[in-house]
This record gives C-alpha cells, structure tokens and sequence, in this order.
C-alpha cells in the first residue's frame, strides 16, 4: 500500500484551486470532471511533484456531517491538516503581504515552528518548519 | 484565543518547556544535517552538546521521537536519492553521503525506499530522459 492522496474539503473547487495555486504556489496535477460540476482535483508541491496528491473535494457541500466537522473544526481553530515549510516567519510574512489571515502567528514549539491560517475554503492550515 | 491557539500555549508551557532539552536535540539534528556525510559516532555528538550519550539518545528520540542513528540514515538515503536522481554512481553515491560499505548501504536503501540504488538510479534517469 502507498499514500498517494490527502483530501481536504472545501466548498468551492474553483475558488479552492485559485487560492491553492495562485497564493500557496501548489501546482494543478489532475482534473477531471466527475458529474454535476463536481471535480477530481489535485495538486502536488512544486518541490515534490511525485510527492503525495492534495485532493481538493466538495465534501461540505454533498455530505452534511462533513460541512458540520469542518465547522466545529473552523471554529476552534483546528488546522485540518499542516504542510511543512522552510520558513515558517518568511512564509507567514509573504502570504500576510497577499491578504491571508493567520489566526496563530509562528510560535516555536519544541522543534518546530508553527502557525495557522485560514484557506478561505472553510480550513484553517497549519504551516510547519521543523527547527 | 481560540480553542486551538489555547491548547498549543498549554502544551507549550507544560510539554515543551525545558528548551535546555530541546536545544541539545535541535542542536544535534543540525549538526547532523551538515555533518551527515562524514564518520559520525555518538561519543562526539554526546560531547558537542556536554551532555552523555544515554541522555543524548533519549532527548532526541523524546523530541523527534526516532533516534540520532535512525535519523542520520534517513538523511543520508534522502541526500543518497538526490545524488542518484543527478546521476552520480551508486558507489560514488554510497561514499559521499557517509556510507562506508556499498552492500549496507544498498541493503539500507532498498529497505527504505523499496527498491535498490541501482534500479532507483535507472528509473529516474528514464523519467528525466521522457
């Protein structure tokens, strides 16, 4: 077995794709369409295109238990999943530059250095540099 | 402060506190990362932090939650990846990451990544070629 795919939810595929790519710099991998404006969307990270697939699907919008969880999590301020970077301060100072709101601003902790975001698709992200 | 912004400053303040800890296993994974490719032996990475190589062993697995050994392997196959990937030979390849046999390191990779150095090698480079 390989872990190929991480799914996200999110509520709006195009809306999610823009913000994915234009803003966090993740590249488009595949896109087909799967019916009823639905899409397989996913993306790969530049610097590892053979890498794990990020799945962007319209769960909340299908399945109400998906679009409750992802609410409860939003609220708390739960990141739904983290993604590893460089810089956690360098990142955290270009995407606030691009109107990004971070509800954690970078906080080491033991051997990392975290902080949060929030996707504008309903998540919040975390963005991890290990120290 | 959110829910989650809360438990991080808990976790921090209760788990994460002893930074004296946390420095010698920082300290010793960079260490690691610039050295990776030279004869590393824990009497040396014990005395870099003044520290013993029991206490040593159980901050950095404590924080990283492997050991410094399992730790300079994987660096050592993932830098070993890169090097194949630009062509470099499997034994020039086994030698420059700070392997000093080519059968452990070959066994080493394969149960690491699935497939032996060679193969590895060959394969990315027909990709590269496409």
């Amino acid at each position: 077995m390989k872990i190929k795919i991480v799914s996200i939810p999110v509520r709006d595929q195009q809306k999610a794709l823009d913000f994915y790519t234009n803003i966090l710099g993740f590249i488009k991998k595949v896109d087909a369409p799967l019916g009823g404006g639905n899409r397989w969307l996913t993306l790969v990270s530049k610097y590892d295109q053979d890498g794990p697939e990020l799945l962007l699907e319209p769960a909340p919008n299908h399945f109400e238990p998906s679009k409750v969880y992802q609410d409860a999590l939003m609220a708390a301020g739960i990141p739904w999943t983290q993604f590893y970077v460089d810089d956690a301060q360098a990142e955290y100072e270009r995407l606030s530059a691009l109107g990004v709101e971070f509800s954690m601003k970078p906080t080491e902790m033991g051997t990392v250095v975290a902080t949060v975001f929030n996707d504008t698709c309903g998540n919040n992200i975390q963005l991890v540099e290990e120290r | 402060m959110s829910y989650y912004t809360e438990k991080i400053k808990r976790l921090k303040e209760t788990y994460f506190s002893n930074t004296i800890q946390i420095d010698v296993a920082v300290n010793t994974k960079r260490y690691l990362d610039t050295h990776f490719d030279q004869d590393l032996k824990l009497d040396l990475l014990a005395r870099l932090q003044l520290t013993s190589k029991y206490h040593l062993i159980r901050v950095f697995k404590k924080y990283y939650g492997i050991t410094p050994r399992q730790y300079l392997i994987s660096k050592r196959i993932e830098m070993a990846k890169k090097r194949l990937q630009a062509g470099s030979s499997v034994a020039d390849t086994c030698y420059s990451v700070g392997f000093d046999s080519i059968n452990s390191f070959s066994n080493l990779f394969k149960a690491k990544t699935g497939v032996p150095p060679s193969v590895y090698q060959r394969a990315t480079f027909d990709k590269s070629k496409k």
